[in-house]
């Protein structure tokens, strides 16, 4: 009964994150205004027909840099998990699977990184690369792999010990098959729910660094540095912050709930 | 018959933090061709251990091991999977979980496809063809037990080392592996190491009996001779527990 709740949980929360993602890529065919397009005349207008989420100080269209802005954020942070899984997983099944010297470094460089507040190590890094996007993600990216890497070496520690493993080394069967045909496949679950969990962390990661000025670069429409830029007349036009701020909420609400719902299905 | 199989004098012991346990004393064994040879003991004794040495899986302090008289001490599990099979305890868990049993199978072929034989395997092992096409999860620990069987014989190998393959199975179950490996015996196909805590179903099935204490080989001989007329204490205790049990 409980897992058919879930399951239901997980269908709905699905199709929310399905229709946010294809309302940031078709943003050309929902937004009618250009994201970069001033307009004098339009400052700080209030939400209306023609503006629906109102407009800045310099006469751009909330709305249509809220869509674009979730295209820039949304697309950062899947590249960024994505990369952070794929390099963190492969490290961590290395690590688990040959132990030894490799899996001592690998891991003390681990415990550095989780020493210092991921958002901490992040400005510094972001801070000596300089602004832009590409920095922020290589900056989050520092630390990100970590959590992936801990994971899949738990994992592959556990599931080298499993009899399945001890009858593949029997058949004959070399490492690189053995990681990619029986580990892999058998630690995809929890680490892809990690990726699930991490999407949210990422996503305030990134527009943290954009609010702090050290993301994208403007006039780029992107949901930190939309909030960064309109809190200077918040008092005057609230809508500004307010769309920007209301859409990384709803999106990182979306995929957390999802990454806990997929992990609850898991273990139920 | 020749002997197919050899250990002499093998020690192997575990380092737990400061603390060395030696689980294997200098233990001597030897299996002929054709032969089903069983090791008793209690848990502990070093039985599993001395399995794991002798495939590889780990490696001994010292002693040497032999195939056909060739050395094989030290080789990799890769190596020693040319010319024996392990059947484990757990025979779910020997099984990929996310793989069709076809295919976990036809793995341990070392590069051979020949599914005609595979199906015969089947066959002789009582099973459905059906079950091939299933994951682990889905067969029960009889089936999955007969499946190892099956991928044992698949993988074209000598030797089978049996340890405890029939204590995680109720005694219905147990009765028909046991009728399967008799049946292999009888047909001469089997020369097989058999490690188990029960000495009653060893006796079953194995032509000579190891009875292993403390790291230790305290009593070695045909079967109906340690049965008969066992000279250790320990293996008196042994049959008399087992005794005891069936009693029970």
């Amino acid at each position: 009964m409980k897992k058919k709740k879930l399951k239901a949980k997980i269908i709905i929360l699905s199709v929310l994150a399905l229709l946010l993602l294809l309302m940031t890529c078709f943003a050309g065919l929902v937004a009618k205004n250009d994201p970069n397009a001033t307009s004098a005349a339009a400052i700080r207008t209030a939400p209306c027909a023609d503006y629906p989420f109102g407009t800045d100080n310099l006469g751009r269209c909330v709305f249509s840099r809220v869509l674009y802005g979730g295209r820039t954020t949304i697309t950062a942070t899947f590249f960024l998990v994505a990369v952070s899984f794929a390099a963190g997983t492969l490290i961590g099944m290395i690590c688990g699977y040959h132990g030894g010297i490799i899996d001592g470094i690998l891991m003390r460089i681990a415990d550095i990184m989780l020493a210092f507040p991921q958002m901490v190590v992040a400005i510094a890094v972001a801070g000596i690369l300089g602004g832009g996007m590409k920095g922020a993600m290589i900056a989050l990216g520092i630390t990100m792999w970590v959590s992936f890497a801990r994971l899949a070496r738990s994992h592959t520690f556990s599931l080298k010990k499993e009899a399945f493993i001890k009858a593949a080394l029997i058949a004959g069967k070399g490492d690189i098959y053995i990681i990619i045909v029986h580990i892999l496949p058998n630690l995809l679950a929890p680490v892809l729910t990690n990726a699930l969990t991490q999407i949210g962390t990422t996503m305030i990661g990134l527009s943290g660094l954009s609010f702090l000025g050290l993301g994208v670069v403007p006039p780029t429409a992107e949901w930190g540095s939309m909030i960064s830029e309109g809190r200077a007349y918040i008092q005057i036009a609230p809508w500004a912050v307010l769309y920007p701020a209301l859409a990384t909420l709803i999106t990182i609400i979306i995929f957390n709930c999802l990454g806990d719902a997929v992990m609850d299905y898991r273990e139920a | 018959m020749d002997i197919i199989l050899e250990g002499k004098k093998l020690n192997k012991s575990f380092k737990t933090g400061e603390k060395k346990t030696q689980v294997l004393c200098d233990v001597d064994f030897f299996l002929k061709e054709g032969e089903v040879l069983g090791i008793v003991g209690e848990s502990g004794s070093g039985k599993s251990t001395l399995l794991r040495v002798a495939s590889g899986l780990e490696k001994p302090d010292s002693g040497e091991l032999l195939y056909k008289g060739r050395d094989y001490t030290g080789s990799s599990p890769r190596q020693t999977g040319e010319f024996l099979q392990i059947l484990f305890q757990d025979a779910e868990s020997s099984f990929d979980p996310r793989m069709t049993m076809e295919r976990s199978i036809m793995e341990a072929g070392r590069g051979k496809k020949d599914k005609e034989e595979l199906l015969k395997l089947v066959k002789m092992a009582g099973l459905d063809e059906e079950l091939l096409k299933r994951k682990p999860g889905k067969l029960s620990g009889g089936q999955c037990q007969r499946m190892a069987i099956v991928r044992a014989f698949y993988s074209g190998a000598e030797i089978l080392l049996c340890d405890e393959m029939t204590s995680a199975l109720d005694v219905s179950t147990q009765a028909q592996v046991m009728q399967i490996m008799q049946r292999l015996k009888k047909e001469g196909k089997l020369s097989a190491v058999f490690v188990s805590h029960d000495i009653a179903l060893v006796s079953e099935i194995c032509d000579r009996i190891m009875v292993m204490k403390d790291g230790r080989c305290v009593e070695e001989g045909e079967t109906p001779e340690v049965i008969g007329s066992p000279k250790d204490d320990h293996t008196k205790e042994l049959i008399e527990s087992a005794r005891k049990q069936s009693i029970g």
